[in-house]
């Protein structure tokens, strides 16, 4: 017996959702798109906002906007259908594009070829050419695409990506390639897949990948989904506990105060980071055997720390019109000039993006230690000192995102989403699962939302817990 | 102050098979202009101004300013543009660009500037190439209705309004055909990694919006293309009617000669005893 195939005056279908960022709202959305029976969705999050690591705050000194989590989307359009994309127009929100080819080696700029040749040398240049068709012809556009799904296949060496990048990419080349993904790799190659640090270098590549973000703000997106829900949302509602045998109703636990308060579902989503995740008390010894081997599967984090400097004149845009370029400094760091395509801008406003060990290393400092070393890591040519700087916001992100270590295969696409087995009304919704993006998560919403719809609908692949309320 | 288009020069200099044009007063002695043909038979002036670069990721501010260089490239090149027309600035990693139809200019370092020229003069050939067609799709617009009028009203008389459509309908096809041997130079995919060139082509066409520009164009052609299809299908349909009326008057004259002629043979018999 399914859910669903309860008689049509029975009460609808509970769905618990653990969770109100990115993974927990699109869950949602889908799940209410899809449904074609009664149903009702209860969110539960922690915080007292929805968004989670996508957030767009303001300074207090002005009014200038910054993102403090997720800066940019990922457009896979030039290979293949995104869902993201679709998304993002059927909610009408309007979309800049995001552009950056330099990468600063030693204080030069490298944007094209014709820089490699002049900062590298021809050594350079051609280790980088021979890199790059090695990286193409390894992962080409479509296995690119597919990556994370159950055909994924690729010519990726097996192992880790340091291995890889020592065997396909001489110095100097080394450094320049080094230094352009770290930042978005947020680890080191040695502690990541070469498939994973090869996306992370073909995303460079507009024929793989191209990028773009939410004009006002990505926290549109956020508000926008949130705006059409018709799920009930608990705010500031910390889950710490979920209970339940093996296909039953499970409960969800929180504190409130001094109590400890309790709700029964049919259905519950933990659509949560692998920190959090690892935290929630889970009460039944299979459920918890399960979970716990899990995370322990997935927990491979990696850090980011942002540091955001509002300066007290607009910043002209980066040479060559670019909304960003990489630093070498940190060990290869983003620098957004968030304020670039802004003509109305009385402020400029810079973000760095520091990844990997040195976010993790840096993240004790105090915010205002961060801020002077971020003013001190800027190109020198943009004239901007401590003076310039109105108003610095460090945001940490430790362990906020995951790696993929090297040798990690990933589980097929539904046990990924289903822990348990014994417990097939226990989902998991994360962009861990995939590449640690909002694509990654949107595509887990995705997955999870379409089987418990597949579910309500009486589908005998659909979600198949026996209902016992003994 | 200099003035916009004040070309007392600091004297031409020749590049062989290229037409010398004189280099705008105030630019530095080795700066080069010269007029190269596009292959829609348009001339484009383009000044190249050599500037050694430091690579600094971030360049002095200055630079930009009034009088400054790129401020006396982007106003003489901004000289030739009508007032409608397009000005593009693009600063690149290095150089600084300005276009406008017929008229270009680039600094950059005197290594690089020849393949800038060559990567702004390919542009400039693309776009003049889609200026054109997009002229002519906009003319074969302003005919339609009178087409579609005269399609329906043929008579005898309108042997060479038939011409007249069947002429459209070509011109019609031939800006489609046009249109679709730009269409590959126009969605060039990026090159990866690039090259200054490269990067340098990818900007001009998205600030000149090339994209967008050959799409209205094909859909205007393709619309101008349709209706003179039907128009011509009308003028066939009005041709074919027109031989079938001729045709059964000729049926119609020989049955009237052939009951004539029976008329006379019956009267004949008949007056011989
Ligand atoms: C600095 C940074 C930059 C990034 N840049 C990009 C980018 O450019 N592009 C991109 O695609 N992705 C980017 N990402 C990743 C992107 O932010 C994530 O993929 C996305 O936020 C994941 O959504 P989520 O819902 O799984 O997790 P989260 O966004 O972490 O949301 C989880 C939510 O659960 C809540 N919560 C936690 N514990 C509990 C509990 N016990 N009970 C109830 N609620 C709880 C949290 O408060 C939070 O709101 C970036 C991430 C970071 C940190």
């Amino acid at each position: 017996m399914t859910f669903s195939s309860q008689d049509a005056t029975a009460r609808p279908l509970r769905v618990g959702i653990v969770g109100g960022g990115p993974g927990g709202l699109f869950t949602a959305w889908r799940i209410e798109q899809l449904a074609s029976a009664r149903f009702a969705i209860t969110i539960f999050e922690a915080s007292h906002r929805l968004g989670g690591k996508v957030l767009t705050p303001s300074f207090t000194t002005a009014a200038a906007r910054y993102e403090a989590g997720a800066a940019e989307f990922y457009d896979y359009s030039p290979v293949g259908d995104d869902p993201l994309r679709g998304l993002v127009r059927s909610l009408g929100l309007a979309t800049v594009p995001l552009t950056g080819a330099a990468v600063i080696v030693g204080g030069r700029r490298i944007a094209n070829l014709d820089d490699a040749g002049a900062v590298l040398g021809q050594d350079g240049r051609e280790g980088l050419l021979a890199f790059d068709a090695w990286a193409r012809s390894a992962m080409t556009t479509r296995e690119f695409y597919d990556s994370g799904s159950d055909h994924a296949a690729t010519a990726a060496p097996d192992g880790r990506f340091d291995a890889a990048l020592a065997a396909t990419c001489r110095l100097p080349a080394r450094s320049y390639v080094e230094a352009m993904i770290h930042s978005d790799l947020a680890t080191e190659p040695a502690t990541t897949t070469a498939g994973y640090g090869l996306q992370n270098y073909l995303m460079n590549d507009p024929a793989y990948m191209r990028l773009y973000r939410i004009a006002g703000g990505n926290e549109q997106l956020v508000t926008a989904i949130a705006t059409r829900l018709a799920a009930r949302i608990r705010l500031g509602t910390t889950v710490t506990r979920i209970a339940g045998v093996p296909r039953a109703p499970l409960t969800v636990g929180w504190r409130d105060g001094d109590a400890v308060r309790e709700e029964e579902f049919d259905v519950v989503i933990l659509a949560l980071p692998v920190g959090p995740l690892s935290q929630v008390v889970i009460t039944d010894t299979a459920l918890r055997t399960s979970l716990a081997r899990h995370v322990a599967h997935h927990d491979h984090p990696a850090h980011y720390l942002r540091v955001t400097l509002l300066i007290d004149r607009p910043v002209r845009g980066v040479p060559g019109g670019d909304d960003y370029l990489m630093l070498d400094a940190f060990g290869g760091t983003c620098l957004y000039v968030e304020s670039s395509r802004d003509p109305t801008a009385t402020h400029g406003v810079l973000g760095l993006l520091i990844g990997g060990a040195a976010a993790a290393e840096l993240a004790g400092e105090t915010d205002d230690v961060l801020a002077a070393a971020a003013v001190e890591a800027l190109p020198p040519g943009l004239g901007i000192g401590r003076r310039e700087v109105l108003e610095a916001r460090v945001h940490r992100w430790n362990g906020a995102v995951s790696a993929a270590p090297g040798g990690w295969v990933p589980l097929p696409v539904d046990r990924r989403h289903r822990p348990s087995p014994a417990h097939p009304n226990l989902f998991v919704v994360g962009d861990y699962l995939f590449d640690s993006t909002l694509n990654g998560v949107l595509d887990s919403a995705e997955h999870v939302a379409g089987w418990v719809a597949a579910d309500l609908a009486g589908d005998p692949d659909g979600v198949q817990p026996q209902q016992n309320h003994a | 102050m200099i003035s916009p288009d004040s070309v007392t020069t600091t004297g031409p200099i020749v590049i062989p098979d290229h037409r010398p044009v004189s280099v705008p007063f105030g630019l530095p002695a080795d700066a080069v202009c010269v007029s190269r043909s596009l292959p829609t038979g348009e001339h484009v002036e383009v000044l190249s101004v050599p500037l050694e670069e430091t690579a600094a990721p971030w360049p002095p501010a200055t630079d930009g300013g009034p009088g400054g260089l790129e401020d006396t490239i982007r106003r003489w090149v901004s000289a030739l543009a009508s007032p409608a027309a397009t000005v593009v600035v693009v600063p690149l990693y290095g150089c600084h660009v300005a276009w406008t139809a017929g008229r270009a200019a680039v600094i950059g370092p005197p290594e690089r500037l020849g393949q800038l020229e060559a990567a702004v003069v390919e542009f400039a050939g693309v776009e003049a190439d889609l200026r054109d067609a997009e002229r002519r799709a906009a003319a074969l617009l302003d005919t339609v209705e009178g087409d579609v009028a005269t399609s329906l009203s043929l008579d005898e008389h309108s042997p060479d309004r038939c011409a007249e459509l069947a002429d459209r309908h070509r011109r019609a096809v031939a800006v489609g055909r046009r249109l679709a041997l730009l269409a590959p130079l126009v969605h060039t995919p990026p090159l990866h990694p690039p090259t200054l060139a490269s990067q340098l082509g990818e900007r001009l066409r998205e600030r000149t919006r090339l994209v967008e520009r050959l799409e209205f164009a094909t859909q205007r052609a393709e619309f101008a293309e349709r209706v003179a299809e039907a128009c011509g299908q009308r003028a066939l349909e009005a041709g074919i009617a027109r031989r079938q009326l001729g045709l059964e008057w000729a049926i119609v004259v020989l049955l009237v000669v052939q009951t004539a002629l029976l008329v006379v043979e019956l009267l004949s018999h008949r007056a011989t005893p």
